[in-house]
This record gives structure tokens, sequence and C-alpha cells, in this order.
């Protein structure tokens, strides 16, 4: 139950951050996908690959993007 | 309708595919373009994690007392999860050079979209 779950969220979330126009919002969503197939890594018996992904892929990659909206610009024209 | 882990990882990793092909081809926006590629890697990792997958498997650690016959047929297959491992810290690293690339781009340009940048 819990898989249909984090597969909805997943698909959502990816949906979510491209449809944003605020390019710092869309930065944020991407955290969410990342968080969910860590959890979903963690359901098909690789903790190891699920520990790596949830610090890269719900940390590491929104503050990359962040940094680069810092350093451009944040409204999608 | 009861589908399995495993079946449900394949429908998650080919719509994350489907989605960053969309992102990467039809936005016009860089780092619209970056996240889709992203997600490219996101749903590629994912496959192959589910391909390695047993069902009503053990997690692949070898304890004390196991029997190694048992633990052959039972433990998930280990290969792509350690090679998945090498795979996701390598595609964190490119996308870092690719939105440095987009700020160099921006400090010469003025402008993060494309059709902009490409003058049309």
């Amino acid at each position: 139950m819990i898989v249909y779950i984090l597969m909805i969220v997943t698909i959502l979330g990816a949906v979510l951050a491209l449809m944003q126009r605020d390019l710092l919002k869309a930065a944020i969503l991407t955290g969410v996908p990342g968080a969910s197939i860590a959890f979903l890594y963690q359901y098909l018996l690789a903790p190891d690959v699920a520990l790596t992904q949830a610090i890269v892929g719900s940390a590491i990659i929104p503050v990359f993007f962040a940094l680069a909206v810092y350093k451009t610009r944040r409204v999608e024209e | 309708m009861i589908i399995d882990v495993q079946l449900a990882s394949l429908f998650t990793a080919v719509a994350l595919i489907v989605i960053g092909i969309f992102a990467a081809v039809f936005l016009d926006n860089l780092i619209k373009k970056v996240i889709g590629l992203a997600f490219i890697g996101d749903g590629v990792n994912l496959f192959l994690i589910s391909m390695g997958y047993k069902a009503g498997g053990i997690v692949y650690i070898y304890l004390p007392g196991m029997a190694a016959d048992w633990f052959a047929q039972n433990a998930a297959y280990p290969l792509p999860f350690a090679l998945v491992l090498t795979s996701i810290v390598i595609g964190a690293s490119t996308m870092a050079v690719m939105l440095g690339i987009i700020i160099v781009l921006y400090k010469k340009r003025g402008s993060i979209s494309a059709s902009k940048i490409l003058g049309e």
C-alpha cells in the first residue's frame, strides 16, 4: 500500500517541479521525488543505495539548483 | 488492482524518464532542462535497482548462522546495487558542471532562456 503512495508522490512531485514559474520553488520541489525514491529503494532491498540517495537526492541537488538560481535570475521569462 | 513492489517501481521509472525527456526537449528555461535531465538519471537508476529485486527475498548481508545455499537462493542480486551507488554520485557531479556552464552563459548573454540565447 505504501508503494502506491510513494509512486504517486514521486510522479506528482516531478510534474509540480516542472510547472512552477518561480525557479526557487522548482528547485525545492526537486527534492520531493529524490526523497520518495530513497524510500522506494528501501522497499526494494537496497538500504545502502537508499542512504546515498537520501543525502544526494533530497539535500545536495536542491542546494545546487538553489545556488544556480541565486547566481542567475529567479523568475522564468 | 494488486501490483507488487517491482512492477510499481518499473512504472515509476518509466514515468520519470518520460517526464524528463519532455522537460529536456520542450521546455524553454535552461534550469528546467537540467531538472529534466536529473529526472532521467533518477529513472534509469530506479529501473536498474528494480531489476535486481527478488520478491520475498532478504537484504544481501551475510550474517553468522546463515547457510550459504539458502543465502544464495534468497538474497537480492547485489551487482546493480553496488554500481548504482556510483552512478548516483556521478550524476550529481555532472549536474553541478551543467549548472556552472549555465551561470557562465548567463554572465555572457544575460538570459537563461534557450530561444533568446539562440536568437530566435
